[in-house]
């Protein structure tokens, strides 16, 4: 961990939320639409998750050079990531430690450093403190630059992916990610080149709980026939495959973090209606079986999804990435990227950038539906009573596989809520422990 | 009282590079070798303080590392917002060896702009 | 920044144009699909470029061809848009989407070939669903039509919006 960071002042404990086992009971397979609409447990979330775990922040090439920068939410607060003279990362709160104005207005490019419109402090790349306009008025003030640069958060990166944590007491990137880390690679390290981003990213608003959207993702590929008929018969000229005829498909989670997947090897990718890309991925897949064995080189566009706890998603196949940041209990902002593999053909990744877009992107066939849906499930909690009944969340129960070798916890199939069991009770644990230390580990044990 | 100072050896610096003297009488001045040619103007930033020798050199134009302004550093003149007071330059004397500045005179090149 | 010469052309190929855009305006608050698909050139490109908030001196600019986008379209690609519209499983389409496109702002010169208008026009567009959802979009749009066979088509459209954010879900209708 480094140790020349200016300490991030610690927020006070806010004590847990009474009846949360009411409102959220994975042993029994309900929860209440009130997780979705209360703002105190909003609250708590940016406090007790947003605050505390490992948040996804930006793919190392968004940021080749010294100097470059991207500016992103971890939660509801604003950053800078930063690419370092040394080639490190550093993640930089977007504000000045002065008045609290923001630094940087610009969501991306390349600076020299940072300085603030309000009184003329200015940073520099690594987010020291250099100086300020009218700098002698402040010698008298026995002011110590030093003591007042931006404040940073911890990073680390696997595999191209940046990720930061406010929690001085949370696990290491590599503890934090366990062994899901074995199925990130199947998109991050099937090819011996590594991904990169397309360029830019696309932003967008949907008025729903930020949970509903990162446990679409997690583990429910069972809306997809229903959500997504009109889609796939638009791009396809036919249904969604029947993920139930599947012989054999697989759910598995760990702390919050859910991958669901079948062995198909290209049944998303085949949504872009882009033979290039399937062709690309026929090609692909011996590769990947040197790089990660036969099993994983046949998931690397299949049907499939995937959610990091608590909100980084994405599809591989429509190889769209995405943060479904909180912006209030009823609100997120949808940030959506396209990851390609660098050494891919650039004819494949423009198809690539253009498939994401035309599936699942605010213009995409697929993500019209699930916005409505996403909206409607948060709106509805809006009822006082409707608030309290309990939703449904049992599908799947009791099929945990024991004889798997399989990384993780493991359960039977893709049509099986089991991932979405594991997302809501990691998010009660964490809103009911005071710290990481007090986060029980209830990996084999989850239904 | 000799106004020489000594800044560096005539080696010292690579074309593109400069550097911070420390010097107590007039404040410190910083020295450049601009493709050969040496110059030196004053090191603290003419808008607030910064030394101007921890910033990049593009061009003949020094960058402040603070606020971004910038100064030609043969003629010493401010370009850039926010720095508008121009900055001083010293005449440079190179020997075989070794490069001074003359810190009573200005550079010949600061004269000729006429910037007062 | 300047702009590069513009040659009016003739009052009744002004006209023409002019006509053209409202009536396209019309077919979509209509939900008039197939007629607006025959308003475009087989060789149609339909471009929304993702709007980017950066700085004035970074060379990349607002928007990039090589970046994300919104709309990246050919001929194919909105037919596929259109498909899913005509499905019945469009559940999100029903009740349906109350659209309403103005354009205005509309500028016609002389296209680089013969037989080609470079034509400017503004438009806003306003979608509600259900009782209460309201979204306004508004932008500037620069086409190239092209006079063919059976009259003008939409050869060329680029869109670009002041929002580097939708501050709405999608965008599930044609600008």
């Amino acid at each position: 961990m480094d140790n020349n960071l200016i300490k991030l002042k610690p927020i006070e404990a806010s004590p847990a939320l009474p009846n949360l086992d009411k409102l959220c009971d994975m042993e029994a397979g309900r929860m209440s639409g009130k997780i979705f609409w209360d703002g105190d447990i909003y609250e708590q979330e940016l406090e007790k998750i947003f605050a505390r775990c490992w948040l996804f922040v930006a793919h190392e090439s968004q940021i080749p050079k010294a100097g470059d920068y991207i500016a992103t939410t971890m939660g509801e607060d604003e950053v800078l990531v930063v690419r370092q003279k040394d080639a490190s990362i550093k993640v930089l709160i977007n504000a000045c430690p002065h008045r609290g104005n923001k630094v940087c207005f610009a969501e991306a490019g390349n600076a020299r450093g940072f300085i603030c419109n309000y009184h003329g402090w200015a940073f520099g790349t690594d987010g020291a403190l250099r100086g300020m306009h009218e700098s002698g008025v402040y010698e008298d003030s026995a002011f110590d630059k030093s003591q007042h640069g931006l404040r940073e958060a911890r990073v680390d990166s696997y595999k191209g992916l940046v990720f930061a944590t406010f929690a001085a007491d949370a696990p290491s990137l590599a503890e934090y990610l366990g062994p899901m880390a074995w199925y990130l690679d199947v998109i991050l390290d099937n090819d011996e080149g590594g991904t990169e981003f397309a360029g830019g990213c696309i932003r967008s608003t949907i008025e729903c709980n930020w949970k509903i959207a990162a446990e679409n993702f997690v583990g429910d590929i069972l809306h997809a026939g229903w959500t997504h008929d009109s889609a796939a018969r638009a791009m396809l000229g036919g249904a969604v495959a029947q993920v139930s005829d599947f012989p054999e498909s697989w759910s598995v989670n760990w702390n919050g973090h859910g991958y669901e997947f079948a062995r198909d090897l290209v049944g998303n990718a085949a949504v872009l209606g882009e033979s290039a890309i399937n062709k690309y991925l026929h090609l692909q897949a011996p590769k990947a079986a040197e790089r990660l064995g036969e099993f994983r080189s046949r998931m690397l566009g299949a049907v499939s999804s995937f959610t990091l706890f608590p909100n980084f998603s994405f599809l591989p196949g429509q190889n769209t990435m995405r943060v479904w940041q909180p912006r209030g209990p009823n609100k997120i902002e949808l940030y959506t990227w396209v990851i390609v593999n660098k050494n891919a053909p650039q004819d494949v990744k423009d198809k690539w950038r253009r498939g994401a877009m035309m599936t699942f992107s605010p213009t995409g066939v697929f993500e019209m539906d699930d916005g409505e849906n996403w909206e409607y499930c948060t709106k509805t909690s809006r009822g006082k009573v409707t608030r309290y009944q309990d939703l449904y969340v049992g599908l799947g129960m009791n099929t945990r596989l024991a004889d798997t070798d399989l990384p993780g916890n493991v359960f039977k199939g893709q049509l099986n809520e089991a991932n979405s069991r594991a997302f809501y009770q990691y998010w009660k644990d964490l809103l009911k422990a005071p710290s990481w230390a007090d986060v029980p580990d209830r990996n084999g044990q989850l239904r | 009282m000799t106004t020489r100072v000594l800044l560096c050896q005539r080696d010292e610096l690579t074309p593109g590079s400069l550097k911070k003297v420390p010097n107590a009488e007039v404040g410190d001045i910083c020295v450049y070798n601009l493709e050969g040619q040496y110059y030196a103007t004053a090191d603290l930033c003419t808008h607030a303080t910064a030394s101007l020798a921890e910033g990049d050199l593009e061009d003949g134009l020094i960058t402040c590392p603070v606020h971004w302004g910038q100064f030609d550093v043969r003629t010493g003149e401010a370009v850039t917002f926010p720095c508008e007071k121009h900055l001083r330059t010293y005449q440079i004397i190179v020997t075989d060896k070794e490069v001074f500045a003359d810190v009573a005179k200005e550079a010949e090149e600061a004269l000729a702009a006429d910037l007062a | 920044m300047t702009l590069p010469n513009e040659q009016l052309v003739s009052l009744e190929e002004t006209r023409a144009a002019e006509a053209f855009l409202l009536r396209e305006a019309r077919l979509l608050d209509n939900e008039c699909w197939e007629d607006w698909l025959a308003t475009l050139s087989e060789a149609v490109h339909y471009w929304m470029p993702g709007i980017e908030n950066r700085r004035r001196e970074d060379k990349l600019g607002t928007y990039s061809a090589e970046h994300m986008a919104l709309f990246d379209d050919g001929l194919r690609d909105l037919k596929r848009r259109v498909n899913r519209f005509n499905q019945p499983s469009a559940w999100a389409e029903n009740p349906p989407t109350r659209n309403v496109h103005l354009i205005s702002n509309i500028e016609v010169f002389a296209g680089d070939v013969e037989g080609e208008y470079r034509v400017h026009s503004c438009f806003v567009n306003i979608r509600s669903r259900g009782l209460d959802e309201h979204y306004q979009l508004a932008g500037r749009r620069e086409d190239v039509l092209r006079l063919e066979a059976e009259g003008l088509k939409l050869l060329k459209r680029k869109i670009l919006i002041p929002n580097a954010m939708l501050l709405c879900k999608n965008i599930n209708t044609f600008l």
